[in-house]
């Protein structure tokens, strides 16, 4: 059927014909999806850009049959930094900018030291993160509670992720280990919280807590949520790192025995790097998943841009926007989460070893 | 005996107590730690349409939150020193009984069981919520049993189909009730002229006619087939806290009734001849202070939130896009259930 395809059919026409339109079967398919395709896109295109309202500042600036943005155009300093102070919010942009000089930075290969610069430089960024979003230190004091929308889902996908890999790590080695105590301690961390389902820390977490916890003490409920995050998570990326440790051979470890390394300098210098590298993409799938597992704090009222966006459909002014609001929040997330990826992708293909 | 003795005892004393001039206070460790914080914590729904929700500024708005403001005023002096905790259905008990919040007003309805069993209290009622129906005006069903031969759609299973159904068979009224798998199904099918009539709570109802198609066009009825009363909810122990949560709330209601409003409170204040808004504003007697406030507690409430009336009709009233009527939520005078024990 090669020949089918008239050789004076431009290339393009050629490749549509041989790829689609081979046999009378491929050629059903081909159509059958097309239609289905454009039953659903044309429609959605229709909502979302042709029969849009994009200008205006109120409801009845709406007059279309199609989406409402200017209810997302109204509501997305919202949506971006939940209640924030106005004035404030460089605070959050700063941290931002901080966060995305760090990632980059990382990826300086010349760097100095850089196994023990890079986890220094992201320690470095986690505080002084935590110092502009939360104050102190000569900036006034924003309590958690105004933290919300899309800064609050970043912070907690940062902090717990960041927090969790450093802790994973620990536990995988623990697993390993061959002192019974410590093995058991890992595997029972890691058993238990792999176990409970999310949603249900979340929920201890803020509704337990606070009651067992003697009079006077209290701990923020946003760091409460962020601590069983990044203990789940961390459980998560031990199972990660366990395989990549596992696929290195035992001849290393007695290699290295032999040249006259200890455990620490083993583990750090030879067996960690390599482990590190085969587990990478599944922890970055750990990291995906986080992010949008941090929706789930909304359960508790805390407003990340999920919780944020279900809010906002409670202003009568704006009432019944559901498909806008939701549209919006789920490309964001869509966004981020595709963007990590790719991100992924491209660290697998630099890193890729020959052996 | 011993009871029998010890109350004649307290009673002897709080004589005693009340003839120095109300020295005496009991000690009240939540009012001494929102002084101490200088702001009143109050926990509120995450988001409902009138009674709690953040407006485009990021400012929570609605009746339940404007009573919030209101207690702040009183015990603070600033309707604005108030940080909210928003609450979901599971969370409002928890944080209420650890202390994260002052006080709930968070659309709760009053029962008996929650009263006894939850270590809570109820402080009065702040609306009245009941299961009604909403009619296309045009129709002129004005109360439930109008609705006779009519079609009601509702989700199927929920409480809001047994109650209407055990309504219409008491009642021996023949309805139609067409079931529908969820609630926002049940809606679009009375939106698209399906059935004559959905039910819901007054609230729920008011929150959804605004998304109908023409909402101009449907009624809600006033008459309620359910009693589900709601108010500003405290913690077992600290009485005197108790006692301000209830009476700001009946201050509210008092004023509405006595005709002070936030535009007329200062001429009333110097100019009113009657005795009860005299002493409601703190021009005479010490009421604020029997409690430990300010004489000007209810002053600074209406001055800078309004009375009962006011807060209604900016928040699910007429001057709201919900566009309730006042119903249930009526004075006692003018037909309504709200009422308030005088200030005396």
């Amino acid at each position: 059927m090669s020949d089918v395809a008239a050789p004076s059919m431009p290339p393009l026409l050629r490749r549509l014909r041989q790829g689609y339109f081979a046999t009378p079967v491929d050629a059903v398919v081909s159509i059958l999806c097309i239609a289905a395709i454009v039953a659903i896109v044309v429609p959605i295109v229709r909502w979302a850009v042709i029969d849009a309202n994009f200008a205006g500042t109120t409801r009845a600036d709406c007059t279309g049959e199609g989406a409402c943005w200017v209810f997302i155009k109204a509501r997305f300093g919202q949506f971006m930094y939940g209640f924030y102070p106005v004035d404030q919010r460089w605070r959050v942009n700063a941290a931002g900018l901080l966060l995305v000089a760090t990632v980059c930075f990382s990826f300086w290969k010349a760097m100095p030291r850089r196994a023990i610069a890079v986890p220094a430089l992201w320690a470095l960024m986690l505080l002084v993160g935590a110092w502009l979003l939360a104050g102190g230190f000569g900036l006034p004091r924003v309590e958690t509670r105004q933290w919300g929308g899309l800064m609050l889902t970043v912070f907690l996908s940062v902090y717990a992720g960041v927090l969790a890999v450093p802790l994973g790590i620990l536990l995988a080695l623990g697993r390993q280990s061959e002192l019974p105590v410590i093995r058991l301690v890992a595997t029972i961390f890691i058993e238990f919280w792999r176990g409970v389902p999310i949603i249900t820390v979340i929920f201890l977490a803020s509704l337990l807590l606070p009651l067992v916890m003697p009079a006077g003490w209290d701990i923020d409920r946003l760091v409460r949520a962020l601590v069983g995050l990044a203990f789940v998570i961390a459980a998560y990326m031990a199972e990660a790192v366990r395989g990549g440790l596992q696929a290195i051979p035992k001849g290393q470890w007695e290699a290295a025995a032999a040249g006259g390394l200890g455990y620490w300098q083993t583990t750090g210098l030879i067996v960690l790097p390599q482990a590190l590298r085969i587990s990478m993409p599944a922890m970055t799938n750990e990291f995906i998943a986080l992010v949008k597992n941090t929706s789930l704090v909304s359960i508790v009222s805390i407003f990340d841009l999920l919780g944020i966006a279900q809010a906002s459909l409670a202003d009568p002014a704006w009432v019944g926007l559901n498909k806008e609001a939701y549209a919006f929040a789920g490309t964001v997330y869509w966004i981020i989460c595709f963007g990590l990826s790719r991100w992924s992708r491209h660290l697998e293909a630099s890193r890729k070893t020959t052996h | 005996m011993t009871t029998l003795r010890r109350g004649a005892l307290v009673a002897a004393f709080a004589l005693v107590a009340g003839s120095a001039g109300a020295q005496q206070l009991i000690p009240s460790p939540t009012l001494d730690a929102i002084r101490a914080r200088g702001h009143l914590e109050c926990g509120v729904h995450l988001g409902l349409p009138g009674f709690s929700f953040a407006n485009d500024k990021g400012e929570w708005t609605g009746l339940d939150v404007d009573y919030c403001r209101a207690l702040a005023a009183a015990v603070l002096g600033d309707a604005n020193k108030v940080r909210y905790t928003p609450t979901s259905v599971q969370q409002r008990w928890p944080v209420l009984q650890s202390g994260q919040v002052d006080v709930l007003s968070r659309n709760t309805t009053i029962t008996y069981s929650r009263n006894a069993t939850l270590g809570v209290n109820f402080q009065g009622i702040n609306f009245y919520e009941g299961q009604t129906f909403i009619v296309r005006t045009a129709s002129g069903a004005k109360k439930p049993t109008d609705l006779e031969n009519a079609s009601i759609c509702v989700a199927a299973g929920s409480t809001e189909e047994r109650m209407a159904a055990d309504y219409f068979r008491e009642r021996n009224l023949k309805v139609s009730i067409i079931n529908f798998q969820k609630n926002d199904d049940a809606i679009a099918a009375y939106d698209a002229g399906r059935c004559d009539s959905y039910t819901a709570g007054v609230g729920a109802l008011a929150g959804q006619r605004i998304k109908l198609r023409n909402p101009g066009e449907h009624t809600i009825m006033t008459e309620l087939i359910s009693n589900d009363p709601q108010g500003p909810v405290t913690r077992w122990g600290d009485e005197r806290w108790q006692a301000i949560v209830r009476w700001v709330l009946n201050g509210m209601i008092a004023a509405e009734h006595l005709g002070v409003t936030s535009k007329n409170v200062d001429e009333m204040r110097t100019n009113s001849r009657n005795a009860e808004i005299r002493r409601l504003l703190g021009a005479d007697g010490n009421f604020g202070a029997m409690l430990g406030l300010d004489n000007a507690w209810m002053f600074n409430a209406i001055k800078q939130v309004g009375n009962y009336s006011e807060s209604y009709e900016r928040t699910v009233g007429k001057g709201s896009p919900l566009g309730l009527e006042r119903g249930s939520n009526q004075l006692w005078t003018r037909g309504g259930l709200l009422f308030t024990p005088p200030f005396q």
